[in-house]
């Protein structure tokens, strides 16, 4: 059997058969099994974990659902049995970010959030892979790594090239109407600029009773591409320059923008939306504009409860002034460093972000939010993302290059990225609900993130 | 004054104040009613407006939520809420006792401490307990819970029994201490059994309030000690606020405390007034 | 009427009576004494345990700039006092202080004044109202975070009942807990939804045991409904009032579920109470010197408050020690 066609699991299954002192490690085999050790085979059909439990945590996703289909192909070649503890987005974090803090062994792998990468890579939480992937007996020769879409893994490799996690799903910003038709009916087509955007909004908003825009109420998330795109930053120089410049004129000019969006164009309450609540008024055809990550769009036209399949159009973010920065981030499973069977652990993300794997959610599942190149370029993909005669996996695939080429999502990495993001949502919050007008809003945004940064120990 | 008059006057004030006691259940009762409807709305008609309003009733919501994860949470909550109630009795009952009788000084600064012990706000408590559990292994099991609850369920059996202790003559304890009856007989053969109205009141708050925490479960758990409010919470999703399941959820957690304090209204109440007035 | 009051005075009469009966020796005297400590002592080494060592704890931290997420942090008391300097310039914090106070006077207030008036109602004690007084339980035994989701779907226009109403009747209302102005509002609501039965059972059961010489003698003299509330029922209230609106008000300090539901503290910082902005601080950004330090400062108000009105409560009455 030729290197090149072993799967992962076949490579670590038979990795045993080629070492020296097999019958001595036999007899040790099952009590090294039960500590994590990789036990090896001494027949070729051995289970190499049997009799191990893994652990992960990651935040309920249909990723993961799809994942546990597949997971008794795994768990019989592999023996291990593999458990997942999935919980609520917001509970997840704050959990999993008490749990690595403390560096707990409860979980073997678990979900890398992308917002948080920077803080959990560089406190030293998660494990780094280069070992395993440097190993051709713990990595088959077919993983590819460089598979992934660069804009995918930027955020777990850390400054000195030491990767983190592999990405399992994608999200790379880019617009969608719900419904096109209400545009096309005045001869509108869909807006190409920020400037173009506003004015499509003001000239359709509620007429036939539907909201020109609806966004959710991560505006850490949403905000920054238009943040970026007016030509402000979120720090001067990340990594390693970290002083925000959030009071900047072009920031200002930003966030009045923004805000002014959300408090003019989009339904009422919706700055509570989450982003289920901000879908389900694009799926019911009550909003019509709205710029988010692909997963979040996909359902208007794939999805039983749309009623606006036949009406959906795609397109990519509109360019501000200075640019164009459509938002593009990734989740990925990572090792926790208090880890104590982190080759099974490796194992299970070798498989699970594997070619093969990712082939059967992408192509035959429907998770499309796919991070690996050779799946987006498969005609098949191709195919399932031809929506209205519109091809979509050419725009993801764009967002993702260009956000990893350009690196103009650094932001989001750095490890006090959360402290500046929960600035940044308070202050949108404060100009689109009238509390203070764009420059009171990030003067004060800017001054508590100063501090924040400076809590954390960073020498600005 | 004459009789009919008055009976007129009394009869009529009665009717009105009647009509705006049930306006005022009415109102009282219509956020939970809704909820409890919401649960056996199919999803579509959910978000479908005032055409919802008229729709076919459906089990769905509970049967798919209905899994072992949740069933498991729910007998969580029940272990931990009975056990922590029953430990917190049988320490601070005795102690209660004790305040009660005894003559000390610094009586007050007592009080005030035990009292001072139900301030402790969970959010700041969580950090230190979850850091100490995670060093002794206390995380995610029910000890741990247990444990945590009393923080406030011992302050409370304290509180509550010290006041009906204090509204009880000492008269029978007395009589038997001259007897020669010895301190723990009497209180065990004659103030006990005298207490057990007050030891079910004290009882049911404690089990209401372990059952209802959230946010200690929410800290100090993770999936094999999880208690329902917590479960109900993970229906939150990325993907989406499943109202039904959501809504079904939140009914299944608050069935048992309804049933529960339905059942004990009676006590319920005369307990809740012994915290603060002689009763 | 006060409950330290009247047990304090009760305590005397019995005690000195029983003393005298038992005619008891100095040593079953000292026997008796160690037989209550006995009794005592497994309460307050739990207590001293489970309340006192965290706090502790809190109080050691409170001196570190511990961060989760940087080692180096913990135990360095270099800078002792570095957190409480911190919070004196921390206009979040002080705005979370005046949010909290602003929430706990008004639900304090308002929860005593429903519970006051629906107590006064049910204390005619019709047949109707007896069945009824139950269904008034209902909000408070539910679990919070229960009360607090209901509450979201109550204030999200998608799905609640209201909006279906407002939009019949063809009002553009927004809704309260995204507006600046009324979040705060939105959530005094469903806390006083919540926990006026609370208040409304202990004034309901004082009311039951007033006695009625009084009120009988002031109707006979032609007093009305109004004065004869006025001059003596709510007097005779007055302590029942204080120690009720002292243990709401305890427990408003904690209120979460509700802010964390229904606005996450928001919008900008309206709602953020001084409870949700420890947590932020811990729980988001593992400040846990930082948040340690502000409890500390907060439970110093709390104790403070409670002894001024436990003091007002069993004013003038002499406890005997």
């Amino acid at each position: 059997m030729k290197r090149g066609d072993r799967t992962a699991v076949e490579t670590v299954a038979s990795a045993g058969l080629f070492r020296r002192d097999v019958l001595k490690f036999a007899l040790a085999g099952s009590a090294m099994a039960a500590i994590g050790l990789r036990a090896p085979a001494v027949l070729a059909n051995a289970k190499p974990f049997e009799g191990i439990t893994l652990r992960g945590a990651c935040f309920q996703h249909i990723f993961h659902t799809y994942i546990q289909k597949l997971l008794p192909e795994f768990e019989e070649q592999t023996g291990m049995k593999v458990e997942f503890d999935l919980q609520a987005f917001p509970v997840y974090n704050q959990r999993m970010d008490l749990e690595l803090s403390t560096q707990g062994s409860s979980y073997d792998f678990c979900n890398i959030t992308h917002s948080f990468s920077g803080r959990w890579i560089s406190a030293g939480w998660l494990t780094p892979l280069n070992g395993f992937l440097d190993d051709p007996n713990k990595t088959a020769a077919d993983f590819d790594p460089d598979d992934f879409v660069s804009g995918t893994q930027i955020a777990y490799i850390d400054a000195k090239k030491q990767v983190h996690g592999f990405a399992w799903e994608a999200g790379a910003m880019m617009m969608a109407a719900s419904r096109f038709d209400l545009l096309d009916k005045e001869g509108i087509a869909m807006p190409t600029t920020l400037a173009e955007l506003a004015d499509v909004c003001k000239a359709t908003h509620n007429k036939s009773g539907v909201a020109a825009f609806v966004a959710d109420r991560l505006h850490h998330w949403n905000f920054p591409p238009y943040l970026m795109g007016f030509g402000g930053k979120v720090f001067r120089d990340p990594p390693g320059d970290l002083m925000p410049v959030l009071d900047s004129a072009e920031s200002i000019e930003a966030a009045a923008y923004y805000a002014g969006l959300l408090s003019n164009y989009c339904p009422a309450g919706v700055l509570s939306y989450t982003d289920d609540q901000a879908m389900r008024n694009q799926l019911a055809g009550r909003a019509n504009l709205r710029i988010n990550a692909m997963s979040w769009l996909l359902p208007l036209a794939k999805s039983d409860d749309s009623r606006v399949k036949d009406t959906v159009r795609f397109a990519l973010m509109p360019e501000g002034p200075k640019g164009s920065f459509p938002a593009c981030n990734a989740n990925a499973y990572g090792i926790p460093a208090g880890s104590r069977q982190k080759d099974a652990a490796w194992a299970f993300i070798q498989w699970a972000t594997s070619k093969k794997t990712f082939e059967r959610t992408a192509l035959e599942m429907g998770g499309l939010a796919t991070p690996r190149r050779s799946i987006i370029e498969d005609p098949r993909y191709k195919q399932a993302l031809t929506i209205n005669g519109q091809d979509i996996a050419s725009m993801y695939l764009d967002v993702l290059e260009r956000s990893g080429r350009d690196g103009y999502m650094a932001y989001r990495t750095v490890p006090v990225w959360p402290q500046a993001g929960e600035k940044i949502n308070k202050a949108i919050e404060r100009v689109a609900s009238g509390q203070a007008d764009a420059e009171t809003s990030m003067k004060e945004a800017q001054a508590a993130a100063v501090e924040d940064i400076k809590k954390a120990g960073v020498k600005l | 004054m004459s009789n009919n008059r008055l009976d007129a006057k009394t009869r009529r004030s009665r009717l009105l104040a009647n009509a705006i006691v049930i306006v005022l259940a009415v109102i009282t009762l219509l956020p939970f009613l809704w909820f409890v409807v919401m649960s056996f709305k199919p999803a579509d008609d959910i978000f479908a407006g005032v055409d919802g309003f008229f729709f076919t009733p459906t089990l769905e919501n509970y049967t798919s939520l209905w899994s072992d994860r949740f069933a498991a949470s729910m007998m969580n909550s029940f272990i931990t809420s009975s056990v922590s109630t029953a430990l917190a009795l049988v320490i601070g009952t005795p102690g209660a006792y004790a305040l009660s009788r005894a003559t000390m000084k610094r009586e007050r600064t007592f009080s005030l401490l035990i009292l001072a012990s139900r301030m402790a706000p969970p959010v700041a408590f969580a950090i230190p307990y979850f850091l100490v559990y995670r060093y002794m292994g206390l995380l995610d099991t029910r000890l741990g819970l247990i444990t945590v609850y009393l923080t406030f369920n011992l302050a409370l059996v304290v509180w509550l029994m010290r006041n009906f202790f204090d509204a009880t003559p000492r008269a029978l304890e007395e009589a038997a201490w001259i007897d020669g009856a010895s301190l723990w007989k009497t209180f065990m053969v004659i103030v006990l059994p005298m207490s057990g109205p007050a030891l079910v009141t004290t009882a049911i708050l404690c089990f209401l309030y372990s059952w209802n925490d959230f946010f200690f479960a929410l800290t100090l758990t993770r999936n094999n000690a999880m208690t329902a409010p917590v479960e109900v919470v993970n229906f939150m999703n990325y993907e989406g606020w499943e109202w039904g399941k959501i809504a079904a959820g939140g009914t299944l957690i608050m069935v048992p405390v309804l049933a529960f304090s339905l059942l004990m209204r009676k006590y319920l109440v005369a307990g809740m007034t012994a915290g603060a007035v002689k009763g | 009427m006060s409950t330290l009051d009247v047990e304090s005075r009760h305590r005397k009469d019995v005690g000195l009576a029983g003393r005298a009966k038992a005619g008891t020796s100095p040593a079953f005297e000292r026997q008796r004494q160690r037989f209550f400590w006995l009794l005592l002592a497994p309460v307050l080494a739990i207590l001293a345990v489970v309340t006192l060592l965290p706090t502790l704890y809190l109080l050691v931290t409170s001196f570190t700039p511990l961060n989760l997420a940087n080692p180096a942090t913990a135990w360095d008391f270099s800078d002792p006092l570095v957190n409480y300097r911190t919070l004196l310039t921390d206009d979040r914090l002080h705005n979370s202080l005046w949010v909290q106070a602003k929430l706990s006077v008004v639900t304090v207030v308002l929860q005593l004044l429903f519970g006051l008036l629906v107590a006064l109602l049910l204390n005619m004690r019709t047949p109707l109202m007896n069945a009824l007084r139950t269904s008034f339980l209902v909000p408070m035994v539910l679990p919070p975070i229960v009360v607090a989701i209901i509450w979201k779907v109550l204030y999200s226009p998608d799905i609640s009942p209201a909006w279906w109403l407002f939009q019949v009747l063809g009002w553009n209302v927004q809704t309260p807990i995204t507006d600046a102005g009324w979040a705060l509002t939105a959530i005094i609501v469903a806390d006083t939804w919540e926990w006026f039965p609370f208040t409304m059972i202990i004034i309901l059961a004082a009311l039951a045991m007033m006695p009625e010489e009084q009120r009988e003698a002031a109707e006979v003299d032609g007093a009305s409904i109004w004065q004869l509330t006025w001059y003596i029922t709510l007097p005779y209230l007055k302590g029942t009032l204080l120690v009720a609106g002292l243990f709401r008000l305890i427990d408003s300090i904690k209120t979460f579920p509700l802010i964390y539901i229904l606005t996450d503290g928001g919008p900008g910082s309206v709602t953020e109470v001084s409870n949700y902005y420890i947590f932020v601080q811990s729980f988001s950004f593992s400040y846990i010197g930082y948040s340690a330090a502000v409890t500390m400062v907060l439970l110093a108000m709390i104790v403070v408050l409670s002894w001024i009105i436990i003091r007002a409560v069993s004013g003038g009455s002499n406890v005997e020690q």
